[in-house]
């Protein structure tokens, strides 16, 4: 793969004299600053990794270990990443809503003829259902409405309603025996984004861009990008929780890229400045602070030199990284036109393939409107439009861009959906219920095993028979993808070693690894 | 905070050296236990799931008592006997200790080896935490230099630290900054030229004391501690849930800068959040006040369980109290015994017990108005209000004094003889379900020769204890059974009763659930049977021989209803609150606010998508035909409904035998129903079945009362007697209870005598009780068309909640009574297990924490970092305080000041330490370099409020009010809208215009699922849990909200014209006075050169582009200066700008 020349990553660790600062003003750094205060400060630059490698055995941890809190003396420093990383960033398709697993993927072809029969009350147990069905006085079978076909030379069945991610079955790994503890939208959407169902926590992306830095010395490390909303489909509210940073120092949260005049907030100059106008502007800011530094000694003032300068080149690097200008003819035979229009999912993804060449550690984009209550046959097929082919277009332009080998690329919602119909069933439609015992969901690109199906559910896509994967180990193992072992990683919070997969024990799956 | 954490270990290093060079006995709280809690508790502390070898390291008498067949782990003075040394000394790695989860073992270092050696030759003693002690007064340091330094006693701590590590303080600061230092932290704004101008030619000795007196005595100090105090008590405009829809809640706010005004003492200020409800009132403030209990985050979304949430709540409540007031992490115990605390899960959900007897409904209906709620009154009511309120108050004060010493009143009364509980005849009585098995699938029918003696659950078993009324209770679930066989198989021409205690369950929009309570009633076979019923909250009772296969009151009825006088169908049952709601609440009041105006496109769109939908639809697929059974059956309905507020109700029916609807009564609470004949054309026909009688269904499966929740249920085969119905709800009960010694009763049936004895037999009780509901509606009169604010409201039950396994909220294990941990002072003696008692207990002289926690938040607001790093966490695995003396000292001194919160915040910056130069040495940032110990003045980033308040107040634009409700300033589009559900109220921010865009930043409104933005790059916490310590970072994104945000160009350009205002021409006389306003003190030749230099190029700049400048000035809704030309003013922003976004600019 050809190196992005905004992507500053390389295998060479970087140093923080790297950083892109005036030389007078390292050399000031070096004279001022003892070596603790400036590894403190650049860390968010660099990343932990990157710094531990390059301070080596001095007696200075990362954030992850972090018991000075109460013992004297350093223990042993932990190195991030733990081991040889099978990909150095991750983009989570996340299909916020709850897609309904026996219509898309879960292929159950015996339940046909099981149509408004009452699903037995030994598959649903003693199960609490929510609010909303547990009133129904029967639970009618709603069999999939469209019929699955099996694809690619793995022969993985998928819904008609997908017919790009059929294309790519060979590079997914799908998985069908996902759950979780959470019945409604809030806990669980918490849960797969933070590892705990109550607010606090940090999510995935927040632990990434503190375990292993940013790639890019103009970019953010961790970004967010909302995709339109369709007021057809049932748009659950998403929240700065789910990229929240939690306990983590509040720069590791994700940063919203918007469709609009303004990528990123505040990131436009005013009316009537330019950017000679800016220029000026922070030299003079800067000759200033920095007599204030002479002055007053806080090496603080350091680093707010060097934020005001990131300030300064995001102005130019974000425009450049949404400016779709000089995308070839290829990008848009893949992704389609509707990628032109920002706010798309497909567009959504373009942007993501943007960033993942420019070092960006992790995206997240969240899609809206998977929670079909009622109106299955209706809204499925929008849905199912406005994701298929960007999902589709983006591993496929990963891949062809040699990217998908270090990229890992996920496809989940917070829980799936119940077999048997919320409210009325006939023949042309049905409503679905949350379902948090089982759910779909897939993997493609570095660290995961291409062209599998793992896990099994039983006859009604309502209990996991084999090889269950709960949402913990989910992100244990998108973290061991990631060369972390979500163990050791950890950040004492509250005299606690928190983790993103405590409390409960989490493994990684084997059986999803390459 | 991570930032800071990470420079602990050296500094730590540092200090333990300079114990080590005086040779003194090793403290175990300092020394000892941070190394066995970050090494040895995970595996050997409190929690008993985790614990291994059964080895319990964290107390003295189980780390040192004899192990059987095991090896001594620690012999006091003896460690080469002891079997830990041996461990951590061990080089064989599966004998070395400590192990971590994952196999490798974690090898301790050497000093912290040598440290646990030297502590068990000593003797190993043990001492409790240090912060689980009260603190005393510690004698006043005496420093052996630097004498003269010293001002207040805080400097003699302070100082003989600094001695002990060879530091020296700082000269202090000069007088200009000193003046900003102390304005800003006591009012969040910076001091006026003015005011730096009087107080540097101010000589008199006490000219910085008089400065002090003066910033104290403003409505912004007040302010500035309410900014703090919200994030600590978690204040926010929205649920944080789902919707996110608005709550009505910010007269709490108001009530917290007005508490800091009048310098209220910390405990009064303190019980009032915590109980307020429960104290006596002179006026609202400790009503408005207990709002603190409920500013959690809540949720109602549609799918939610309601006893899950039920349980987040409460735990939720406990979370932040532990945080507010204990400075605990006591949210670490909802799933396991705390792993490092002694919190255990017990403690915890007791805890917790405290904050689950509210009188509210779980879920917030999406509504602002979340009862309980009180209206405030106008102020022209004001008086008025508040007379009648102290004498409510007064009142109350009676009642709750009665309850509290029921327990005697019960036993006078019993003891006296007079009016004892009379039973309630058991003659006839064929079924009584007590339904207090507490668990399993077997119903016991406590009737006297009962048979069969027992009913079985069928298909899915009832959910046991969930709540608790007479007993905990018995919860029918969407599937369950309880079939009776043939009881109850009656003739018409039997007489019979039957009925119990129900609560229907309400979930998020399902007000109730509604239908069949108890049948024997057959539906494959017309309907024949007889059913208790209800419906829409009214009650009905059939005695069925054919009925067209629709609902008891279906059509048929409904119309015979309406030709009543009433037609049921417009009365609804209506939604009754206790005090405080007010009774009137209107329709408005109740209904979620709607969203704001749509954007026209997005309506558009969604118009044309739903007639396209329209026209898609298919007509209504065909009713199946209308059953045409004639009706022959006798049933009457009540004529009003019951109310939804989901409280136990005793419903009971009886009926005569007659044959006839008019032999038909319903009961509830004892009390006879006004009802109307529905049907009474039974003649003789039969009503036989061979259905099973049944709970909460109709044979086989139909018209189920979803949900419900039952005691008591009984079936006599005789009509009782109306004296008789009225006993059964409780008096029938206390006689059972009172047939036994009241040594043996529960504290459940200690509750059910002291109702029925409060609420039947004392007179004086009852007429309080009259004469409170007539005070009532006099509040509600004279608060009329005042603003609703929550607040807490205790309910008469007794604090319950449940240990949870895992903190799942259905693994209820223990039921435990509200109490504090047992690691610290029980309750005071005599006080209510109840908030009220938690309130007393927070603020008792013996409480080791709250003194601590609050004085230690005060010194982090002042000095950045507190005496106590962790301000959340004084548990074991939390720092240590920097200066333990110091913190007791001020602790103490608190405490016995009378709780006097401004004479703390005097005092601290009134110290010498606090008056240092900020100015750092080399020699202080390398030996020192996180000022943990104080030889220089503070000097940190101002917090996000702060910034934009001293942009508003510097630039003329900030505007002097003081309360009200949230105002909406400037944001960037798109912010509510990407996130939030197409239906929230809080869907779309529209921007508010004129002075709102000016307020201080605390008023700013917080959207708990996006919060300002500008605030929240700024570290400002989202108020979804507690913060008491904010993250303090440095971010591109911050330089992009100072150089680019609306709200800070308009600032800038408006600081601009005041400096052309004030300063006339001269350019140089304008910098320097932007130099003071923005920074107290005259502008350097340097900084002033820098920006003259800079103003040349902006001048030729704009000079030569008029339409930039044009723009440029423009920019924000206050109109520009016209006066000046704008090429002019544009340059001069541009100069502003850049003295706003100075480093010296934006640090305190």
């Amino acid at each position: 793969m050809k190196q992005h020349p905004l992507c500053t990553d390389c295998e060479n660790p970087a140093t923080p004299l790297d950083l892109p600062i005036p030389a007078a003003l390292k050399q000031q750094w070096a004279s001022v600053e003892t070596r603790r205060r400036f590894l403190g400060r650049s860390g968010k630059v660099l990343g932990w990794a990157a710094l531990a490698a390059l301070f080596g055995q001095t007696g200075l941890r990362s954030y992850a270990d972090g018991e000075e809190a109460t013992s004297g003396e350093a223990p042993n420093r932990t190195s991030l990443p733990h081991f040889a990383p099978k990909a150095k960033r991750a983009i989570y398709l996340f299909m916020s809503g709850g897609p309904p697993q026996m219509d898309l993927f879960d292929y159950k072809p015996q339940l046909a003829s099981q149509f408004d029969k009452d699903m037995p009350d030994s598959i649903r147990g003693n199960q609490q259902l929510t609010g909303m069905t547990a009133g129904q006085a029967r639970f009618p079978v709603a069999p999939p409405h469209w019929p699955f076909g099996q694809h690619g030379e793995t022969g993985a069945w998928v819904s008609d309603l997908l017919p790009y991610t059929a294309r790519m079955v060979d590079d997914l790994t799908i998985i069908k025996t996902l759950n979780t503890d959470a019945i409604n939208h809030e806990p669980a959407i918490m849960l797969m984004n933070t590892g705990n169902m109550n607010a606090g926590k940090p999510c995935l992306g927040a632990w990434l861009a503190y375990g292993l830095g940013s790639m890019n010395d103009n970019l953010p490390t961790f970004i967010v990008l909302q995709t339109k909303t369709n007021p057809k489909e049932n748009n659950q509210p998403v929240s700065s929780r789910l990229w929240s940073s939690g306990f983590l120092s509040s720069e590791f949260a994700g940063v919203g890229l918007r469709s609009g005049a303004d990528p990123v907030l505040y990131l436009a100059d005013p009316a009537g400045v330019d950017r000679n106008v800016r220029r000026e502007m922070l030299d003079t800011v800067e000759q200033i602070n920095r007599q204030t530094l002479a002055d007053v000694g806080d090496p603080e003032i350091n680093s707010r030199i060097a934020q005001y300068e990131m300030a300064f080149r995001m102005q130019s690097s974000v425009p450049e990284l949404v400016d779709l200008t000089r995308e070839p003819q290829s990008t848009w035979d893949l992704y389609g036109l509707e990628a032109r229009q920002p706010g798309t999912f497909a567009y959504n993804c373009l942007l993501a393939r943007r960033m993942a060449e420019r070092g960006v550690r992790f995206t997240q984009i969240y899609k809206r409107g998977w929670d079909v209550h009622g109106d299955v046959v209706g809204t499925l097929p929008i849905l199912c439009g406005e994701t298929d082919r960007g999902a589709y277009a983006l591993v496929t332009d990963l891949k062809r861009r040699g990217l998908l080998d270090d990229t890992l690329v996920i496809w989940a919602g917070e829980f799936g959906r119940t077999v048997y119909s919320q409210g009325g069933l006939t023949k042309d439609n049905y409503g679905r219920d949350h379902h948090p015992r089982c759910f779909t969901a897939w993997m493609a690109g570095g660290g995961v095993r291409p062209g599998i199906t793992y896990g099994q559910t039983d006859e009604y896509s309502y209990n996991v028979v084999k090889d269950p994967v709960h949402v913990r180990d989910f992100n244990a193992t998108i973290l061991h993808c990631l060369g972390i072992d979500h163990n050791q990683f950890t950040y004492k919070f509250q005299g606690l070693d928190q983790k993103l997969t405590s409390p409960v024990p989490a493994s990684v799956v084997q059986g999803l690894l390459a | 905070m991570a930032v800071v954490s990470l420079l602990a270990a050296f500094l730590c290093g540092m200090l333990s050296g300079c114990r080590q060079t005086t040779a003194r006995r090793l403290d175990f709280n300092a020394d000892v236990q941070p190394i066995l809690a970050s090494r040895c508790f995970s595996c050997h502390g409190p929690d008993p799931e985790m614990r291994k070898a059964n080895l319990r390291l964290d107390l003295a008498e189980s780390a040192l008592r004899k192990r059987q067949h095991r090896p001594d782990a620690i012999v006091p003075g003896h460690p080469e006997k002891s079997e830990l040394v041996k461990r951590i000394e061990s080089t064989d790695p599966h004998y070395l200790m400590p192990q971590v989860a994952h196999g490798d073992a974690k090898p301790m270092s050497a000093g912290e080896i040598a440290k646990l050696k030297a502590w068990i030759k000593e003797g190993a003693v043990y001492r409790p935490h240090w912060s689980f002690e009260a603190p005393v007064r510690p004698a006043v340091p005496v420093s052996k230099t630097d004498g003269a330094w010293v001002k207040t006693p805080i400097d003699n701590f302070i100082l003989t630290k600094m001695e002990q590590a060879r530091l020296h303080p700082s000269p202090e600061a000069d007088r200009a900054a000193l003046i900003r230092r102390v304005t800003l932290d006591l009012t969040g704004l910076l001091p006026t030229p003015e005011e730096v101008a009087a107080f540097g030619n101010d000589t008199s000795p006490n000219a910085y004391e008089h400065l002090v007196d003066g910033l104290l005595a403003r409505p912004t100090f007040g302010e500035q501690r309410a900014r703090c105090w919200l994030d600590y008590a978690r204040y926010a405009d929205t649920y944080g849930l789902h919707y996110d829809n608005s709550r009505d809640i910010w007269p709490y706010r108001e009530y917290v800068i007005r508490s800091f005004n009048a310098n209220k003492p910390f405990d009064q200020f303190a019980m009032e959040q915590i109980a307020g409800d429960l104290l006596p009132m002179k006026n609202l403030d400790p009503l408005i006040g207990s709002g603190y209990v409920r500013l959690g985050v809540s949720s109602n979304e549609g799918g939610t369980i309601p006893e899950e949430l039920l349980v987040n709540i409460a735990r939720e409540r406990t979370e932040a109290f532990g945080a507010t007031f204990m400075g605990l992490t006591v949210g670490c115990a909802v799933c396991h015994d705390h792993k490092f605390d002694p919190t255990t899960q017990h403690d915890f959900y007791a805890l917790s017990a405290f904050f689950n007897n509210i009188d509210e409904k779980p879920f917030n209906d999406d509504r602002p108005v979340w009862t309980p709620v009180v209206r405030i009154p106008k102020a022209t009511n004001q008086t008025a209000y508040n007379d009648v309120l102290a004498q409510r108050s007064d009142l109350q004060s009676k009642l709750n004094e009665m309850r509290r010493n029921s327990r005697s009143l019960v036993s006078q009364w019993i003891a006296s003889g007079k009016n004892p509980p009379r039973p309630v005849s058991a003659s006839g009585l064929a079924i009584r379900l007590r339904l207090d098995e507490g668990s399993g699938e077997e119903l016991k029918n406590s009737a006297p020769n009962a048979n069969p003696a027992t009913f079985h659950t069928s298909t899915l078993k009832g959910e046991w204890g969930e709540t608790t009324w007479l007993w905990p209770d018995f919860r029918m679930q969407s599937s369950t059974r309880v079939l009776m066989g043939n009881s109850g198989d009656y003739e018409a021409n039997h007489a019979f009763s039957s009925g119990g205690w129900f609560m229907f369950r309400s979930a998020p929009f399902h007000p109730g659930s509604f239908g069949t309570l108890i049948s024997k009633m057959d539906s494959t076979q017309h309907e024949r049977g007889w059913e208790l019923s209800a419906e829409d909250g009214f009650l009905s009772v059939a005695l069925v021989n054919q009925a067209p296969k629709e609902p008891i009151l279906g059509k048929q009825e409904e119309k015979a209803a309406k030709k009543g006088e009433k037609g049921r169908k417009e009365q609804q049952a209506k939604e009754t609150f206790n005090y405080p709601s007010p009774q009137d609440l209107s329709k408005r009041d109740l209904a979620p606010n709607k969203p704001p105006e749509q954007k026209k496109a997005e309506e558009d769109a969604a118009k044309k998508d739903k007639a396209e939908e329209r026209a898609k639809k298919k007509p209504p697929p065909e009713e199946p035909p209308k059953d045409k059974t004639p009706r022959v059956a006798i049933s009457v309905v009540s004529l009003t409904p019951l109310s939804l507020d989901g409280a136990w109700k005793h419903i009971f029916f009886t009926y005569d035998g007659s044959g006839r609807a008019s032999g038909i009564q319903i009961f509830v609470n004892g009390r006879a129903l006004a009802t109307q004949i529905l049907s009474d054309n039974l003649a003789g026909a039969t009503i036989r079945t061979q259905a099973p009688m049944q709970l909460g269904w109709r044979n086989p499966e139909e018209h189920p009362a979803k949900d419900a929740r039952y005691q008591d249920v009984r079936l006599y085969d005789r009509a009782l007697d109306p004296d008789e119905v009225e006993r059964l709800p409780f008096e029938d009960y206390a006689a059972e209870i009172a047939s036994r010694p009241a040594s043996q009763w529960t504290t459940d049936q200690w509750h059910v005598m002291s109702e029925f004895y409060l609420n039947h037999v004392d007179p004086s009780y009852q007429a309080i009780e009259r004469e409170i509901v007539s005070l009532d509606k006099q509040l509600d009169r004279l608060s009329a068309g005042g603003n609703l604010t929550q607040v807490s409201w205790e309910k008469p039950s007794l604090a319950y909640a449940h240990v949870l396994t895992r903190g799942v909220y259905t693994a209820r294990t223990e039921r435990v009574e509200a109490d504090t941990p047992h690691f610290l002072p029980g309750l005071p003696p005599g006080e209510p297990h109840n908030r009220l008692g938690l309130a007393k207990w927070t603020v008792s002289p013996a409480n080791p924490l709250t003194a601590r926690v609050a004085v230690n938040r005060m010194w982090y607001e002042l000095f950045g970092t507190g005496i106590v790093e962790t301000t959340e966490d004084f548990g074991i695995m939390g720092q240590r305080p920097t200066h333990p003396e110091l913190l007791d000292w001020l602790a103490v001194e608190f405490r016995e000041s009378g709780w006097n919160i401004k004479h703390m915040y005097k005092l601290m910056v009134m110290s010498a330490a606090y008056r240092q130069s900020a100015k750092s040495t080399s020699r202080q940032l390398a030996e020192d370099p996180r000022n943990l110990l104080l030889s220089h003045g503070p000097r940190f980033r101002m917090d996000a409020e702060m910034l934009r308040d001293i942009a508003l107040q510097t630039s003329g634009l900030l505007g002097e009010r003081i309360g009200g409700p949230s105002v909406k300033p400037y944001q960037p589009p798109n912010i509510w809208e990407q996130v939030s559900y197409p239906t929230s109220d809080t869907l779309h921010y529209v921007q508010d215009h004129g002075d709102a865009l000016y307020r201080r930043s605390m008023y700013t409104y917080v959207k708990r699922m996006a919060s300002p933005p500008s605030m929240d790059t700024f570290d400002a916490p989202v108020r979804d849990v507690v913060c008491t310590r904010r993250q303090r970072t440095d971010t591109p994104l911050q330089a992009l909200i100072t150089m680019d945000d609306v709200q800070w160009v308009e600032a800038a350009r408006a600081l601009a014209q005041r400096v052309i205002h004030e300063a006339g021409p001269n350019p140089n006389r304008r910098i320097n006075r932007m130099s003071e306003i923005l920074l107290a003190h005259d502008a350097p030749p340097q900084m002033a050169a820098a920006l003259e230099s800079s103003l040349q190029q902006m001048q030729d700049h704009y000079a030569k582009d008029p339409k930039a400048a044009h723009s440029l000035v423009e920019v924000g809704e206050k109109k520009r200066d016209a006066a000046i030309p704008a090429s002019e003013l544009a340059a001069w922003t541009m100069v502003a700008s850049e003295m706003l976004n100075l480093d010296e600019t934006i640090n305190k």
